[in-house]
């Protein structure tokens, strides 16, 4: 009810607005990069796969170096996404989030545990896992910043649907 | 005098939430000195008017060492103790947001 009559004077003739702020963050944050690191890992995968199967026969040394790259991309890749993810908990999550999404906690550990998966196999539906778990990371976060999402399909060799904000 | 004021940022959250409305009576008022516990609004520069609660109070009233409830909070660790001429007022009335509150 006071709230209420506050909230009709501050329409009506704002009010000054004190801060309790945290720390002096960028305030600039998006799940974006943890979502290209996941395609990317899909990605990799597949190519690894491809390369196996193309060269059954030979191991040579432009199938050594092919396959050294796509397994240096991979690794590089998992772990961007977990470090994003890692920035935006550490710094953007505040306890009020926790609170209004509790799932956040154990979906968080869920991201680093298959990123850590991505790095460790060349199973594809780990990678998937890994993707799905950022978007659902990401839907939370662009829920918190108040603006609407959808999941679209990826426009590159990975086809695989990610979240995007309407901005 | 008293000024109603709107609280934006989570630096004392869960006591104050961003939305929060609080009626703040000027400095010096009426109602005896500051003390530990009271949440007072003061000028930090370059932070702009800030609402933090007071962790201590240092010589007589001269100085005060505010404190965030978030290990992040911008606070007295950051920017050292607030002097009385920097306070403008201190919080008499909280009004919270309920709609915004969780049982």
């Amino acid at each position: 009810m006071l709230h209420k009559i506050a909230r009709k004077i501050d329409q009506h003739n704002p009010v000054e607005v004190v801060d309790a702020h945290c720390d002096i963050p960028c305030g600039i944050y998006d799940p974006h990069l943890a979502l290209i690191g996941a395609l990317t890992v899909i990605r990799m995968i597949d190519l690894i796969d491809g390369l196996v199967e193309a060269h059954s026969d030979t191991i040579d040394a432009e199938y050594l170096n092919s396959m050294a790259r796509y397994v240096a991309v991979k690794e590089e890749h998992a772990e961007l996404t977990k470090h994003e993810i890692r920035v935006i908990w550490g710094d953007f999550i505040k306890d009020q989030h926790i609170e209004s999404y509790p799932q956040l906690s154990g979906l968080v550990h869920k991201i680093l545990q298959l990123g850590s998966k991505a790095r460790q196999t060349v199973d594809r539906e780990s990678g998937v896992a890994l993707l799905e778990a950022v978007n659902e990371f990401a839907e939370i976060f662009w829920q918190i910043k108040g603006k609407e999402t959808k999941r679209v399909a990826a426009p590159f060799p990975v086809t695989d649907e990610i979240v995007v904000p309407l901005l | 005098m008293v000024r109603l004021l709107k609280v934006r940022g989570s630096s004392l959250w869960p006591d104050f939430r961003e939305g929060d409305y609080v009626l703040a009576a000027d400095v010096p008022f009426p109602a005896g000195k500051i003390k530990t516990g009271d949440v007072i609004v003061f000028q930090q520069p370059g932070y702009g008017t800030l609402l933090k609660r007071v962790h201590r109070v240092l010589e007589g009233g001269q100085f005060f060492e505010v404190r965030g409830t978030q290990i992040a909070s911008t606070d007295s660790r950051n920017f050292g103790a607030v002097p009385r001429k920097r306070v403008h007022s201190k919080v008499i009335w909280h009004i919270r947001n309920h709609s915004d509150r969780k049982n």
